[in-house]
């Protein structure tokens, strides 16, 4: 894909496509990855999402969404799904999906909640729990395009053990002088933590690195609670409600 | 279930796959003038009510309707009478 | 339209079991959380501030402040409830002015128009038959489970149609207009069904 991406050209219609699973990585307790194989699967771009439909074998259907965590540069299209207790779909995907089974799937959609290399930074991306899927998919593309973009993730997560792509996102900043990320930790801290603990508050917000403070794009991401909360707060701090990107995932965070 | 009002409110982006049904273009990225108290954003930073009904999206200066889309087995529904123009 | 969708093995078999089928309308799947569902944000009402009308035509046929409408004869129900989006719940618990004693406390026999326009905080609207209020199977509600009903579920006063799809239990009712001839909702507009009877599932216009 060259400068002028568009991973739905004017005049496609949108059609209903057959995802078949083709690997499932367990991430955290609650959360898993699921590689799928799309066929005539046309790219898509860093923070767009599909939409999914299961049919039972009665015909009853649900319907969600899902934001793509893989960049278009990676080989298979990524959903990472987390197990929302009493939910209808993500216990199934968590659960019961194996590889080899299938589901439909529509898109790339939702060209608005988009990061490129081609947009440039500095980058501020702050994601609550699985949040952090389509921004993941941002900083995937940024890595693989080897830009040098200055980046900041600030990543709420409940503890230690729920934190996705934890691994991956350490290896990424250690290679990365530009990219810099910070956790903090809701509900449990382990013995010497250093880290941030709490919901994220303005104090969080305000300790930006100066890199960042010449007019960032910023990604918000996670239950709409916590980006009404992070909204609210960027502005309070003087950010341009405008330059503020934000993707409400509901109330049960997807 | 949302105990926070707030909860149950999405970006208009959300929406893009259900107008994606109805609109070629992707219709997230274009500028949409409400009708009512005229201020103008992308369609993808709207608030999106009622998501599971169909799509409502509100302007999020002066919380008016400016789009519904509905899809049902028997067609598309489309109103937009709150829009006052959109840009693609 | 979706004949060749792949099935998903194993989607969905377990909440299906739990159907009781003859209870429950067909399509539908009990639930026993409340889900929520708005067209629009949640509408901060004052009680204070608060009254319904009931109207025929461009007149005013009655009119009631929160303590006046508190102070009409109240009824309790239990009766299950279904959304179009596929949930319904068993046995819920209401409590509120029922249509029938709403007319009376107007002063009106018959009603003398067929149809119901309900307008509500927030600006949403919703049509039905009167004969579809009368007789007991429509009231509007200030309570549910004995407790004033949140302003996320309607509060403080929302019609309630158990009989039909709850989208026609509008929240945050403050209106009830009488009409010679039926006019569309805010749904019933956009491809919803005008009447929207969940045993004979009509949810969308062509059903």
């Amino acid at each position: 894909m060259t400068g002028t991406e568009t991973a739905t050209a004017p005049g496609r219609r949108l059609e209903w496509q057959v995802a078949e699973v083709s690997e499932i990585v367990i991430e955290t307790p609650r959360v898993k990855s699921l590689f799928l194989h799309v066929a005539g699967w046309q790219s898509h771009l860093p923070g767009q999402h599909v939409d999914i439909k299961l049919t039972a074998e009665d015909g009853y259907q649900a319907q969600r969404s899902y934001s793509i965590a893989s960049a278009p540069e990676n080989e298979l299209l990524t959903l990472t799904v987390e197990r929302v207790a009493g939910g209808e779909v993500s216990p199934y995907l968590v659960d019961e999906l194996r590889t080899g089974d299938r589901f439909q799937l529509r898109g790339p959609v939702g060209g608005y909640f988009v990061w490129t290399v081609a947009t440039r930074g500095p980058l501020y991306l702050i994601a609550g729990g699985s949040g952090i899927t389509p921004l993941m998919a941002m900083l995937r593309h940024r890595e693989k395009r080897k830009v040098a973009v200055p980046t900041l993730l600030l990543y709420s997560s409940r503890s230690l053990e729920d934190v996705i792509y934890r691994e991956e996102l350490t290896v990424m900043a250690q290679h990365d002088p530009n990219l810099q990320v910070v956790h903090t930790l809701t509900r449990n801290q382990p013995d010497g933590w250093v880290g941030y603990r709490g919901r994220i508050d303005k104090e969080m917000l305000a300790e930006t690195p100066p890199a960042l403070a010449n007019k960032p794009r910023i990604y918000v991401c996670g239950p709409t609670s916590f980006v009404e909360h992070v909204s609210n707060l960027l502005v309070e701090l003087g950010h341009d409600a405008l330059a503020i990107k934000t993707e409400r995932f509901g109330p049960t965070g997807g | 279930m949302a105990d926070n009002v707030a909860d149950l409110v999405l970006d208009g982006n959300a929406a893009a796959g259900c107008l994606g049904e109805i609109f070629a273009a992707d219709i997230t990225i274009a500028q949409i003038q409400c009708e009512a108290c005229g201020s103008t954003r992308p369609v993808g930073s709207l608030r999106l009510y009622a998501a599971p009904m169909g799509a409502v999206l509100r302007c999020t200066h002066c919380d008016g309707v400016l789009m519904r889309a509905v899809n049902t087995p028997h067609g598309r529904w489309l109103e937009m009478s709150g829009t006052r123009c959109l840009r693609f | 339209m979706n004949d060749d969708a792949p099935i998903s093995r194993g989607f969905g078999s377990a909440r299906r079991a739990q159907t009781p089928k003859d209870r429950v309308p067909p399509g539908q799947y009990v639930t026993t959380d409340f889900p929520i569902l708005s067209a629009g944000p949640t509408p901060q009402i004052k009680v204070e501030d608060w009254t319904f009308a009931l109207q025929r035509g461009g007149s005013l046929i009655g009119k009631w402040s929160w303590a006046e409408f508190e102070a009409l004869p109240q009824t309790t129900i239990k009766t299950d409830i279904h959304c179009v989006t596929k949930w319904s719940k068993l046995d819920t618990v209401w409590r509120g002015v029922t249509f029938d004693d709403l007319l009376k406390a107007a002063g009106v026999g018959e009603p003398a128009a067929p149809y119901i326009m309900a307008h509500c905080d927030g600006g949403y609207t919703t049509n039905l038959p009167v004969a579809d209020l009368i007789g007991g199977k429509g009231m509007i509600a200030t309570r549910y489970d004995d407790l004033p009903i949140l302003p996320v579920h309607g509060g403080p006063a929302r019609l309630l149609v158990p009989h039909l799809y709850f989208w026609k239990s509008a929240k945050w009712v403050r209106r009830l207009r009488l009409m010679e001839h039926d006019e569309r909702g805010f749904w019933e507009r956009m491809g919803y069904h005008n009447y929207g009877d969940p045993w004979k599932e009509q949810r969308y216009d062509g059903d």
